[in-house]
């Protein structure tokens, strides 16, 4: 058993990384370009090259990927024989600074061709100083310097060259500076440290926004298995106990309609009659600042189009399970022993047949988060569907990676624990 | 040797022929006495010859526009209304339908005959034969090697596929097939490994190999024509999720590009209007695809029930 999992635990992180490779391959491959949807359709291309520059877009895949996986800051360091370190500012941002032999951090800045430090000292102060020592020459006669400038990148600085960086700062729109780097190599601690990197669409660290959506999603999805297990197992087996009678006929042809409907179907028509012609609930999910659960209205029609979605489809595998069931033997047997009806039903015929929907309904989880994502998207759901979703068409790498790992561990994690539980519920499976 | 095997061939191709026609009318015996088979069948029936007929049934082209008459309800002039843009939805409901069923539009002037969902399940029944037999077949290593990857595969969240795949190779009706055909080879394939593992041990196979006939002869001309009854029930209901599929892709903006009729990208539109007061443009498409959807699903589990009742 424990070699069992654990083999299936390192399948799942190999799906992880084939699936994160793949991910950055068909990106890389696909038409779209990142800059221009970042900044919009009138950019220079110089405007784009420092863009790409700056954010290390202009690096060969394989180092991005690298960069991604494993960080970058073990790359700068190597440049600039110094240590890096990762600080949290008092406003909750996120800087980086070299680290001196005195335990001060500084980051440099060029102005002309003077080097100008900053250096914050382990007190918390900060002062500027003139730091020209620093360059090296080479035998070319050119004097370079790695640094680390107040943008979070390892930089290098080429004297007399002051190339011209164009700074993108939304509400005031490009900014040129003189004084540019001639490299950049962005500064992550990478995704297997924790740290999925800045999402290129908003900004802000990826980690920052993910967890509040994926909250959000696993929020509608929570209340909705919450209602759909009970009713759909209770409905199944009432179904699966006389097969063929009206009643079965009735729910199982239902669930299959509902479960068969795509999802945005289903949410317009919920709209339809109860927002827009009976006037009862909001149809769409306007948070603003706060969590879904403080306005729990808002909630009801989200929750109630994955209801019937995955409704149907419980319903029907436990239906199909208490059918075969009450169609053994050992019920015949039972019957024919003289025991009560329901207690046949319930001490012999439902134990047995809820252990097949029990393990479907964790493999069901794939197909589940298909129907939240449109879900989020027919209400204007803020959940990691939809950020996924916008990721996706706008190119942005991090934020896509980020939110397909969460997914692909959630699926194949629930999988991995749909087959645990098998084994506990059905003593005849032996991994071994 | 050669010449024996010609006129087994021969021999063998008139019993079948009357095999086939026999199972057709069987079939629809089949598919007339189940009463959720033949709702099922009327319901697809309706969609099938309204795309077929699509050009004969409205006035208007899906595409015309006309900027007097957004976003009406139903009018003698627009029996189902107009969208925002004042295309007349009941031509851009049927149209939708026939680039669902009939027509794969290539490009404005380019189309293939037969519909994008259906070409979505041919070319995964194509590649997802393939791989099964010679998964099934074989077996061995690349059994191991094909399967794990399909497992991989089948492990990542298809909503997830969908997106990858449609987002990195642009909107498009080819591209909408080719995103489907990746979704459904892994679970094709399974099915046809399974049952090549079945049909391998027969004799009829033994018989092929000591003839010293190919392996892609024994896969493709006695294998898969043996295994073809559970492959076309699992066509069918792959026909409903590709429906489904090309809705949802449509919805989320990856589906046909724009003027084109497509439904789930209408559903997408006209969402957007419902809060203003013009409920049509959304409420058409989805009535349309789901009952599309539902009387696939119809048609396919009264013909399952059927046959389980005689077999």
């Amino acid at each position: 058993m424990l070699k069992f999992i654990v083999r299936r635990f390192f399948l799942l992180l190999l799906t992880m990384f084939l699936v994160s490779i793949a991910v950055f391959l068909i990106v890389e491959s696909s038409p779209g370009n990142v800059a221009k949807n970042v900044l919009g359709a009138f950019i220079t291309p110089e405007q784009e090259a420092s863009f790409l520059a700056q954010t290390g877009l202009d690096k060969p895949v394989y180092i991005r990927y690298l960069y991604w996986l494993i960080g970058s800051d073990w790359h700068g360091e190597m440049k600039m024989d110094m240590e890096l370190q990762r600080i949290t500012t008092e406003d909750d941002y996120l800087e980086w600074w070299a680290l001196r032999e005195d335990g001060s951090l500084v980051r440099w800045k060029l102005e002309g061709d003077d080097l100008f430090a900053t250096v914050k000292s382990p007190d918390g102060k900060v002062r500027t100083e003139l730091d020209n020592d620093r360059w090296t020459t080479n035998d070319q006669g050119i004097s370079t310097f790695w640094g680390v400038d107040h943008q979070n990148h390892v930089v290098k600085w080429e004297k007399g060259t002051d190339e011209k960086v164009w700074t993108f700062i939304a509400g005031s729109g490009w900014m040129e500076t003189s004084g540019g780097p001639t490299r950049y190599i962005p500064l992550k601690k990478g995704f297997i440290r924790g740290d999925p990197g800045v999402s290129l669409r908003t900004g802000r660290p990826v980690s920052k926004s993910i967890f509040i959506r994926l909250r959000n999603s696993l929020v509608l999805a929570g209340i909705a298995f919450v209602i759909v297990m009970p009713l759909a197992l209770f409905l199944g087996i009432i179904a699966g106990l006389k097969e063929g009678s009206f009643k079965d006929r009735f729910l199982s042809i239902s669930g299959m309609m509902f479960s068969v409907i795509p999802e945005f179907a289903t949410g317009i028509f919920l709209i339809l009659i109860f927002s827009y012609w009976l006037n009862l609930l909001p149809g769409a999910t306007v948070f603003g600042e706060l969590a879904p659960w403080q306005r729990p209205d808002m909630l009801i029609l989200p929750v109630l189009t994955l209801t019937l979605i995955e409704l149907g489809y419980v319903l029907r595998i436990t239906r199909s399970s208490m059918a075969e069931v009450m169609r053994a033997p050992y019920i015949r047997t039972a019957f024919l022993k003289g025991l009560p009806y329901w207690r046949v039903v319930f001490r012999h015929a439902v134990r047995n047949a809820l252990i097949a929907p029990i393990t479907v309904i964790m493999l069901h989880v794939n197909w589940l988060m298909g129907g939240i994502v449109i879900v989020e998207v027919v209400f204007g759901y803020p959940g990691l569907g939809q950020y996924l979703l916008n990721s996706a068409l706008y190119k942005d790498i991090n934020a896509l990676e980020a939110g397909t790992m969460i997914m692909v561990l959630i699926a194949v994690g629930t999988q991995l624990i749909a087959d645990i539980i098998y084994t506990f519920l059905n003593p005849r499976i032996r991994y071994s | 040797m050669t010449s024996t095997e010609q006129t087994a061939d021969t021999a063998s191709l008139p019993p079948e022929r009357t095999g086939f026609f026999k199972n057709l009318k069987n079939g629809l015996s089949v598919l007339l006495s189940s009463k959720t088979a033949s709702v099922g069948l009327v319901i697809v029936l309706f969609w099938v010859i309204v795309a077929l007929f699509a050009p004969l049934l409205s006035p208007y082209s899906p595409t015309e526009q006309d900027w007097r008459a957004p976003n009406q309800g139903p009018t003698l002039k627009h029996p189902l209304g107009t969208d925002e843009l004042g295309r007349d939805l009941w031509s851009r409901l049927i149209y939708g339908a026939r680039v669902v069923l009939i027509v794969l539009p290539i490009s404005d002037q380019v189309w293939f005959p037969i519909g994008t969902a259906i070409w979505g399940v041919i070319a995964s029944l194509l590649f997802g034969a393939s791989l099964g037999l010679l998964s099934g077949y074989r077996g061995g290593w690349m059994d191991e090697i094909i399967m794990r990857l399909l497992d991989a595969m089948m492990s990542i969240p298809i909503i997830l596929l969908y997106l990858i795949i449609v987002t990195a190779m642009g909107a498009s009706a080819l591209n909408v097939v080719i995103a489907i055909a990746i979704v459904g080879t892994p679970g094709v394939a399974r099915l046809v490994r399974s049952l090549t593992l079945d049909i391998r041990t027969r004799d009829y196979i033994r018989a092929a190999e000591t003839r010293g006939e190919s392996t892609l002869y024994i896969m493709f001309v006695e294998i898969l024509p043996n295994a073809k009854g559970p492959i076309i029930i699992d066509a069918m209901l792959r026909v409903g999720y590709a429906i489904f599929a090309m809705g949802t892709l449509g919805f989320l903006g990856l589906g046909l590009p724009p003027p084109s009729p497509d439904w789930g990208s209408m559903v997408a539109k006209g969402r957007e209007f419902i809060l203003s007061g013009s409920p049509w443009a959304a409420l058409w498409p989805s009535i349309a695809i789901a009952s599309l959807v539902v009387g696939l699903n119809l048609l396919a589990d009264g013909l399952r029930e059927e046959t389980m009742r005689y077999q």
